[in-house]
């Protein structure tokens, strides 16, 4: 069993939702929203299906309020929903479809991005030549690596907060990061 | 300095300059390394590459969708609200204080056990005096005849 930690002010806010504030978990949402969809995006790397993710994941924290328990960080929780769901996700659409071409989806946000900046016809596809070959990387990396290297690159979890999203002790953790960068230089050496 | 690059906790040093999250004078001296070695150039080169997977805006419905599957599964579920006030904690404690109000309304209502027990002691007295009464009479009425 989880020890009760001194709750953080999000696992407080957390709490008042339990009470019945629903203003609370406005709150909590204005500040998760963004990084649970970003983390989810470049897990299933297509907007639509990580915005419907990122609505489960924020439904199955409303459903859970009745019993939250502050038992670890609330981020730590919320990673934890995160990545279980994402992780069904990938299983689900791998068992129904088979691997999908990345190059349909590319078709989404990111490139919007990159044409807000006005680049050249040139410039523009050596971008996305280069995120097509990271995104490769990215996916490439058993599940594990990939949510570890995501969390830590991207969402600044520490060590602890991600061995505790992955069951998995703090040197487990390291040893896991260490062996996805590894592959990751390995991959994108020629990028270099 | 040996290839950072080689072991885990080179590595975990290294993630930590490249993310900023050491001091002034570590972070110098890693910077110093990485100028000398191309094993660390390489990590370091990888992890801004990874600044390249940029993500989309989350989009501007997000919130009023999610608020619209909220409320259509409150809708799905009524008892989801009572199951809601039996959570809060100062129903177990509003239940006890009205459990208490009652016994203790019961014990002072007129007809209540102590006005019972007055009532009882009343009536014997009552009766005891109609006893009285009824000798006194019963002896009068016996001189008269004598």
């Amino acid at each position: 069993m989880e020890a009760v930690v001194a709750p953080d002010r999000d696992a407080q806010l957390m709490l008042r939702v339990r009470q019945g504030d629903d203003t609370s978990f406005g709150m909590l949402l204005e500040r998760h929203r963004g990084p649970v969809v970003h983390f989810l995006y470049r897990m299933v790397q297509n907007q639509a299906v990580s915005e419907e993710l990122a609505q489960e994941v924020f439904l199955r924290v409303y459903r859970s309020r009745e019993t939250y328990e502050p038992t670890a960080k609330f981020t730590t929780w919320l990673f934890r929903i995160a990545t279980h769901v994402a992780l069904n996700s990938i299983r689900d659409r791998k068992k129904e479809k088979g691997h999908e071409s990345l190059d349909e989806e590319m078709l989404d946000g990111t490139e919007r991005q990159v044409a807000d900046r006005q680049p050249t016809v040139e410039q523009e596809m050596v971008h996305e030549v280069k995120l097509r070959e990271v995104r490769q990387a990215i996916e490439a990396l058993p599940a594990k690596q990939r949510v570890a290297v995501l969390m830590h690159k991207y969402e600044g979890l520490d060590y602890a907060q991600i061995a505790g999203v992955l069951s998995c002790s703090e040197s487990a953790i390291k040893s896991l990061l260490f062996r996805a960068y590894e592959a990751l230089r390995d991959r994108l050496a020629h990028m270099a | 300095m040996t290839c950072l690059s080689e072991n885990e906790q080179g590595a975990e040093l290294l993630t930590g300059y490249l993310s900023k999250a050491l001091d002034a004078a570590r972070m110098a001296e890693l910077g110093r390394h990485i100028q000398e070695c191309a094993d660390c150039r390489g990590l370091a080169s990888v992890w801004q590459r990874l600044d390249e997977f940029a993500v989309p805006e989350v989009s501007l419905g997000f919130d009023a969708r999610l608020y619209a599957r909220i409320a259509r599964e409150e809708a799905r579920i009524p008892s989801s609200s009572w199951r809601r006030w039996l959570w809060r904690p100062v129903a177990p404690l509003a239940a006890a204080a009205a459990v208490v109000a009652l016994v203790l309304g019961f014990l002072h209502v007129p007809g209540g056990p102590d006005s019972a027990k007055q009532a009882s002691n009343v009536e014997i007295e009552q009766v005891a005096q109609a006893v009285d009464d009824l000798d006194l009479l019963t002896s009068l009425a016996d001189t008269r005849e004598r």
